[in-house]
């Protein structure tokens, strides 16, 4: 049911001719269609005559990709989206009977459009976001929400959607790890992954980039990435010496 | 033009609490620049400025933006790595900032020191003076008490938005540094042989010598 509805909702926008082609792909659609008034009051972002992205959603910046990339054209994409909408309705299926045909699939690009995680634990992040939070994240998590991305057409707006999306999940992930609060290299991961799907979904991402894919990388005494940056800086280079003297290890 | 006969390279380092306006200062400070879209440093950021400090002199100034958040207070003691000064900065509108002030120094000291064990040279930035809340600094006098108290060889009022007090802040420090870079080799001088005060012989190579 959910693919379905994303999927007529993917077609209505391109219908209406809202949205350029690029942006049938960028996983955009809500702030392109219904949210006129994200732009704000920001002078630099408002002087730019045409909102015009690049297909991240990008207005300009040090990330903005430009026209130059190459886009796939309008029928193939929504190909594309069938099959993938089709595979994710048979999931097990197609993993187990037809996985090499999964794998390339996969390296021909998974359609932004369908990039969202199922919900893993349905009220919860309602839950959450009805918590208070603790001040002292609040403060730090509110100062960083106008500094992530400032040049992307979700993010360029203060008190846009954007960044309201933002602080909800770096809020509710606070109430949902107290142990780890919040830590600013967060916001990055979680605006990208809002750029791709919404504030609930975003969540449940960044839950597992935090505490599946990289435990303690985010934590108070960021124990997981000193580790990880000590094996780096001992690991043998090829081509140079021992780097023991040049090593963090060096200075503990 | 001659070329110039002596360069130095430091590395400084800017520390001080969240959105106090660092990465704003370097920005200003070496791409006479300023802009409210700017991102939040993570870990720790770079950037090179090259001074001309005299006709025979150039020092380079290897910027380091450390971010404010306490939890990089973890990293900080392999950021700190042989730095050769750095700027402390806080908010003249946020007054906890200026109450961190004392604890960065604390932690820059406590990790870091110059080869001769003595501490670093710190200069205090009193950022965002341009928003007309500086009610922390309006007591020059407490603020020169302060510095005294705390180790800081100066304190600046700046803002990166207007242009004020940059440079001026950076020479205040690159000054310091230069000076405290002679008592170094001063110190260390007994155990260095000169080789210009040993009398030049002209000696022939071993090949002469032999015939």
């Amino acid at each position: 049911m959910r693919w379905e509805h994303l999927y007529q909702k993917t077609s209505k926008a391109y219908q209406s001719g809202l949205l350029p082609i690029q942006n049938l792909m960028s996983g955009t659609l809500e702030s392109l269609a219904d949210d006129v008034s994200s732009m704000g009051s920001d002078s630099e972002i408002n002087g730019l005559a045409l909102r015009k992205t690049d297909k991240y959603g990008f207005l300009g910046g040090s990330q903005y990709s430009g026209s130059l990339e190459s886009s796939i054209p309008v029928d193939v994409a929504r190909q594309r989206e069938l099959k993938w909408l089709e595979m994710f309705s048979n999931w097990d299926k197609w993993l187990s009977r037809r996985f090499q045909k999964v794998k390339l699939r996969c390296r021909k690009g998974i359609p932004s459009s369908l990039r969202e995680l199922l919900e893993q634990n349905p009220g919860k992040f309602e839950e959450l976001e009805r918590a208070p939070g603790d001040p002292k994240w609040l403060d730090v998590i509110e100062k960083d929400l106008h500094r992530q991305f400032p040049f992307h057409e979700m993010f360029a707006a203060r008190g846009g959607h954007g960044q309201q999306d933002l602080y909800r999940i770096l809020k509710a992930y606070t109430i949902y790890r107290p142990d780890e609060g919040y830590c600013q290299a967060q916001a990055p991961v979680a605006a990208v992954l809002l750029m791709h799907m919404p504030a609930e979904q975003a969540f449940w991402c960044l839950v597992q980039i935090c505490d599946k894919y990289l435990p303690g990388y985010y934590s108070a005494g960021l124990e997981a990435i000193q580790l990880d940056g000590e094996i780096f800086f001992c690991a043998p280079a090829p081509g140079f010496p021992a780097s023991t003297s040049a090593s963090p290890a060096a200075a503990h | 033009m001659q070329a110039p006969h002596k360069e130095h390279l430091y590395k400084l380092l800017v520390i001080g609490d969240l959105g106090v306006g660092k990465t704003s200062i370097i920005k200003r400070y070496v791409h006479q620049n300023f802009s409210s879209h700017y991102r939040a440093t993570i870990g720790v950021d770079f950037a090179l400025k090259v001074l001309h400090w005299d006709p025979e002199t150039v020092v380079r100034l290897q910027l380091w933006d450390i971010a404010g958040q306490e939890r990089f207070g973890n990293m900080t003691r392999v950021y700190y790595r042989e730095a050769m000064g750095a700027f402390i900065v806080f908010d003249v509108t946020r007054p906890a900032t200026f109450e961190a002030v004392a604890k960065w120094k604390n932690d820059l000291d406590s990790k870091l020191t110059l080869p001769n064990g003595k501490p670093v040279s710190v200069v205090l930035l009193a950022n965002k003076c341009d928003q007309g809340k500086d009610v922390l600094v309006n007591n020059g006098l407490k603020m020169d008490q302060f510095c005294k108290e705390h180790g800081f060889v100066g304190w600046f009022e700046t803002s990166a938005k207007e242009n004020i007090n940059i440079d001026e802040a950076s020479r205040c420090l690159v000054k310091h540094i230069l000076a405290n870079e002679c008592d170094l080799i001063e110190t260390i001088e007994p155990d260095i042989v000169k080789p210009h005060l040993t009398s030049p012989k002209v000696v022939s190579c071993s090949g002469c010598a032999k015939s």
